[in-house]
């Protein structure tokens, strides 16, 4: 009985040890951004502090956010989706037909940095005309989703039994049919996995947009940059905007987080 | 049937005469660096377009995301750009070596000082206009030196005293980076001071007894009487020690005045920071002056007539007047001498500002296609050096190694022995 109680101490302990270590530079992001410029430079530290909207007022006054809040989403949500279009199919052949070197063609696309797409990308786009626009951008952020999606769901369609889609088979369903109205809708988790993860990269990517994007199409990553000017910067800014573009990735990752572990561990027994 | 015909063709043709109208109204695509000239020419781009009938698409960057895009654009020779904003020490020589710099044989540089048209040219031919300038200064604590008794330092004894006396538990004496390659151009108007340079006619001489005797006196200063981990300081982390009153001197760039005076930025009343020269050395008092920003024309531009247009309004004379008075430390000299000018501008300012152009050095880093890694290499000096208070014994066998790397790094950009 005594021996529970320490352990349980120690647990708790070690857990809020844990906590504060990763909680403490978000926590220190999240009262910085609601400090004046003295108060954030201020030593010792203030703990307390008459806070201010200020910073927020010129995230989305000064700076229009709302215009690149929209950009991210649109490219994140259309990247994710034509990458779920091309490669749940994808994941699922690789699953069923055991195509090793498919996934791995799939995975080296990912593996390489993506500074050496950059270049060719850049002289393809702008050769048809596409620089700032959406298309240039959604087919570069595909380069983060799709492998992402192939990877996981082809892992997940490996823990579903085959002998689901031959039964159906064996009653006259075709393998597509079978695909869409039996594998897919048992797929939910690993989806959804797939989906919040791949969407945050996107959503976090700085480098593909720096160079593909100008003014209409700017994501969020790079116009926190907005903030920092020549031999100055605006730290109450840059902390408020880093509150704003943080804040839809924690909430989605909080919603999802049951199936995002699920999903990620699924497949991980049967290797 | 004739008059219809006649009707046809008087309609076809003018439609090709307004279609040839729209095609004279040109556009050009500017690139702009997050900085307060950029905001400056952002706001006046419209008076500029109702002008010249010229529409300006403008894109405003950080200046390290503008080199990168830049140089993406240029080296792909795909780029859409016309006219740039630049940063003529740290890509200037690489952009022009690849010529990516259009000639500007007929530009007016009357208007700006040698020291400054250095970094602006090559063999005489200049490739870009200067904008902005900023020079070594000394920022100093006026209450703090009252109240010990103490005069502005005018040579390096004199700061060295200074900061032993000023230097306390709560305030320290004296700082300057000390973050290996970011201190690097802070430490060259010490260099200078003492005779020595970074590098001579396209040869690493920092490992000479000048430039090591000024390391040491560096290294000396800001070990003894410096912030607590100063080494890992850059600008960044000292202007919020200084504006916080945790620091009695400031030997940097004159580009942070006016945040320093800032009432929403900093704790200390303005009327108790001080501008002065930074003190002599046994040898000079010659203090960097560099180009910070300049403006320049792409080469590949297609528009170059239009784009030379937006250059030369960018960094006419009007606007460097109204640069001056939002604190901006405008290259061309006739601004500073502008009675509106001078009424506005801290006399301090414009006193180091007119010793530096007539006696600084017009660079702060070693010059040099390769000056990322040129200045890792002698950013170790400098903190080996602030470890050791400056006593390091290794210090001029260590100096003498990197110096030998950096004339490697010269010679494999083939800028080895060239002046």
């Amino acid at each position: 009985m005594k021996k529970n109680v320490v352990h349980e101490i120690l647990f708790y302990l070690v857990v809020i040890f844990i906590s504060l270590m990763v909680l403490f530079p978000f926590l220190w992001m999240l009262s910085s951004s609601f400090k004046t410029q003295t108060d954030i430079i201020a030593w010792p530290p203030k703990l307390l502090f008459t806070p201010t909207l200020q910073n927020y007022e010129k995230v989305f006054g000064e700076q229009d956010f709302l215009k690149y809040f929209i950009n991210s989403t649109v490219v994140g949500g259309l990247a994710v989706g034509l990458s779920l279009v091309l490669g749940l199919p994808a994941a699922y052949s690789i699953s069923r037909f055991t195509q090793r070197r498919l996934a791995l063609f799939i995975l080296l696309a990912r593996l390489m940095p993506g500074i050496s797409f950059l270049m060719p990308w850049y002289i393809i786009f702008s050769r048809l005309d596409l620089m700032d626009t959406y298309v240039a951008l959604v087919l570069s952020h595909m380069l983060i989703a799709l492998p992402i999606v192939v990877w996981i769901m082809s892992a997940y369609f490996n823990s579903i039994p085959v002998e689901l889609e031959e039964s159906a088979m064996v009653d006259g369903a075709t393998r597509q049919y079978a695909f869409w109205a039996i594998i897919l809708p048992m797929s939910g988790p690993g989806i959804i996995t797939s989906v919040t993860l791949s969407f945050i990269f996107s959503w976090n990517n700085f480098m593909f947009s720096q160079v593909l994007s100008m003014e209409k199409t700017k994501t969020l990553p790079i116009a926190v940059y907005n903030f920092v000017s020549y031999a100055e910067v605006d730290w109450g800014g840059v902390m408020a905007a880093a509150v704003a573009i943080m804040a839809p990735a924690i909430v989605l990752t909080m919603i999802f987080q049951k199936f995002v572990v699920k999903g990620l561990t699924m497949g991980a027994v049967k290797g | 049937m004739k008059k219809m015909l006649t009707s046809v063709v008087v309609l076809l043709s003018s439609l090709c005469l307004s279609a040839g109208a729209y095609a004279q109204t040109k556009e050009i695509r500017v690139l702009l660096a997050n900085h307060p000239y950029g905001e400056l020419l952002k706001s006046q781009i419209p008076e500029f377009e109702k002008q010249s009938g010229i529409k300006v698409n403008f894109e405003s960057l950080q200046e390290s995301q503008l080199t990168t895009k830049l140089t993406t654009e240029f080296a792909t020779k795909s780029s859409s750009v016309d006219v740039f904003m630049t940063r003529p020490l740290q890509e200037g020589k690489m952009f022009n070596k690849n010529g990516w710099y259009e000639p500007l044989a007929k530009y007016d540089f009357s208007d700006y000082p040698k020291t400054v048209m250095g970094v602006a040219q090559a063999g005489g031919a200049p490739y870009l206009v200067p904008l902005v300038t900023e020079w070594q200064v000394l920022y100093y604590r006026k209450d703090l030196f009252k109240a010990a008794g103490l005069e502005v330092p005018k040579t390096f004894a004199e700061l060295e005293a200074a900061a032993k006396k000023l230097n306390s538990d709560a305030v320290a004496g004296i700082a300057s980076r000390g973050k290996g390659a970011a201190a690097v151009t802070q430490l060259s108007s010490y260099v200078y001071n003492y005779g020595g340079a970074y590098i001579d006619k396209g040869v690493a001489v920092f490992d000479k007894p000048a430039a090591i005797d000024a390391i040491r006196y560096y290294g000396k200063i800001l070990g003894s009487y410096g912030p607590k981990g100063v080494t890992s300081m850059s600008w960044e982390n000292i202007m919020p020690l200084f504006q916080a009153g945790k620091v009695a001197m400031w030997t940097d760039a004159s580009v942070f005045y006016g945040q320093v005076v800032d009432p929403a930025k900093t704790q200390i009343p303005a009327a108790d920071v001080g501008i002065a020269n930074l003190p002599a050395g046994p040898k000079a008092s010659s203090p960097f002056i560099v180009t910070s920003w300049g403006i320049a024309v792409a080469n590949q531009s297609k528009n170059k007539e239009a784009a030379l247009k937006f250059l030369d309004w960018a960094s006419s004379k009007d606007l460097a007047i109204k640069g001056m008075l939002s604190n901006i430390t405008m290259a061309r000299t006739s601004v500073w001498k502008d009675p509106k000018v001078v009424a506005a501008v801290n006399p301090g300012l414009v006193a180091t500002r007119d010793h530096a152009a007539e006696f600084g050095n017009p660079l702060d880093r070693p010059y040099m296609s390769a000056v990322g890694e040129a200045r890792d290499q002698i950013g170790e000096l400098i903190i080996e050096s602030i470890n050791t208070k400056g006593e390091s014994a290794k210090l001029p066998e260590m100096a003498k190694a990197k110096a030998a790397r950096v004339d490697e790094l010269l010679k494999d950009a083939g800028e080895y022995g060239k002046p």
